[in-house]
């Protein structure tokens, strides 16, 4: 183990203002470990990010970052991964951002499988602005909008992103410091769309079984409950758990990964460029030569 | 849930367990360093002052186990690197609030030394190595000294309600 990259090396001099006791400070931490891990210096990632408390990781990280609009994180994500596939392309928001602003977004970067990390920081609230009720917002949730309790069923981001073909799903929670380091790291290394819902809960805004005490009271590893991860299905029927259990670990990986949008591009380009399919242009050529 | 990843106490040198305890302090030290800035950002000025002044004393740990190492083992690269271990004497992030008060501060470091001393004593039946022994129950026993300092000045502070929910706001309809 020695790599040429510390946790401290990916480290920005800029300093994160999130309230003090939330959970982004440990996202952040296991990210720096993690892209250790990894090894990949910081020039060759970019961290793309929407709006929101969790979006402001770009600035913590001495990777290329852009803080981009609400909820299009994903988009512009895709883009820079097809313009520079050689970049390590990590997309980190919240889950306002990713499953409301943003949700339509979501099923069709996982149809494509751009090889991306998409981290949701899930606190089931939209801190930044003081706390509205969000996609993911438990029913009976008091906030500034509810404030006699939510008559909405939340979203299930586990759930959404299996049903929609991910080939790598995983939840974590700075609960479990080494556990959600580990499982970053697995998502970054997994060829394809990934994703990592991390209970990240909001210390201002959050209601007290969401916080990590009650995370570490409360979660249950998947592994030690024998799970498989290459069992889709298994993965689905323990996915509907979500907001009643805090089960943490792979739900579901692909064994068996498909080629990525971004390969599929660069082959299309190759055969392009050895002359194996006519472009538009020649097409027409050939019908007006006759 | 272990606070090292990657380390068998079983075979660990007398190089690695030095290594491992000035990580461990360098880590305690990095996360007081991040509280007083998060702090002294939430207007919470004088526990800032004080986690700035534990990050001194953590600095100063590390230091001098630092300087025994070099003093045993010269400028010897180390096998261990800092993303191997996780909170061992540091305290959770969850465990700073804006407004919190200095005693609430102090319960905190302790709850840290009381952690790092579960560590130690929980690595020592692993360690075989008598020289290796000998040195984690000096690090465990250190964090008893610790801890005492600490309970020194916890009796020493006055009692003080938690006021940090004081400033919450209520749900209100904007």
């Amino acid at each position: 183990m020695n790599a040429l990259l510390a946790p401290n090396d990916y480290k920005s001099p800029l300093k994160p203002i999130w309230c003090p006791g939330c959970g982004d400070y440990g996202v952040v931490q296991a990210l720096y470990r993690a892209l250790s891990a990894v090894g990949r210096p910081p020039h060759e990632i970019a961290f793309i990010s929407g709006i929101g408390c969790s979006s402001r990781i770009p600035g913590y990280t001495t990777a290329y970052g852009f803080n981009t609009v609400h909820g299009r994180a994903l988009p512009i994500a895709q883009g820079v991964k097809l313009a520079n596939p050689d970049l390590l392309v990590i997309v980190a928001g919240g889950d306002g951002d990713g499953f409301s602003i943003g949700g339509g977004h979501v099923p069709h970067a996982i149809r494509r499988n751009v090889d991306l990390t998409y981290l949701v920081m899930d606190n089931q609230v939209y801190g930044l602005t003081k706390g509205q009720l969000s996609p993911t917002s438990p029913r009976g949730l008091r906030t500034v909008t509810s404030p006699m309790g939510s008559l909405e069923q939340p979203i299930n981001p586990l759930l959404t992103v299996l049903a929609s073909g991910a080939g790598f799903v995983a939840q974590a929670t700075p609960a479990d410091m080494p556990g959600m380091t580990a499982l970053i790291e697995e998502a970054i290394r997994y060829p394809g769309f990934s994703f990592v819902n991390i209970q990240s809960p909001c210390i201002t805004f959050g209601e007290e079984e969401q916080q990590l005490k009650a995370h570490k009271a409360r979660m249950k590893p998947l592994a030690s409950l024998g799970h498989d991860p290459a069992n889709q299905l298994a993965a689905l029927d323990l996915a509907r758990a979500y907001g009643t259990e805090i089960y943490t670990g792979v739900f579901y990986r692909n064994p068996s990964p498909p080629p990525t949008y971004d390969a599929l591009v660069r082959e299309r380009q190759a055969e392009l460029q050895r002359g194996e399919r006519r472009p538009r242009a020649r097409v027409l050529d050939a019908f007006l030569k006759g | 849930m272990t606070p090292v990843t990657g380390i068998d106490f079983a075979r660990i040198t007398l190089r690695d367990a030095l290594d491992l305890a000035v990580l461990i302090e360098e880590e305690a030290r990095d996360r007081y360093v991040e509280f007083a800035e998060q702090l002294a950002a939430h207007a919470t000025p004088e526990v800032a002052d004080f986690f700035a002044r534990m990050a001194r004393i953590e600095e100063r740990h590390r230091a001098e186990l630092l300087e025994r190492r070099n003093i045993l083992f010269g400028s010897a690269r180390s096998t261990l690197e800092r993303r191997q271990i996780f909170d061992v004497e540091a305290p959770g992030y969850e465990e700073a609030r804006a407004f919190m008060g200095v005693r609430q501060a102090l319960e905190t470091v302790l709850a840290a030394e009381v952690k790092a001393h579960a560590f130690f004593n929980e690595a020592l039946p692993r360690v075989k190595d008598p020289e290796l022994k000998a040195l984690f129950k000096e690090l465990r026993d250190e964090e008893v000294h610790h801890q005492d300092l600490v309970k020194s000045q916890l009796a020493r502070c006055p009692e003080k309600p938690d006021d940090s929910e004081a400033y919450a706001d209520d749900p209100v309809a904007q």
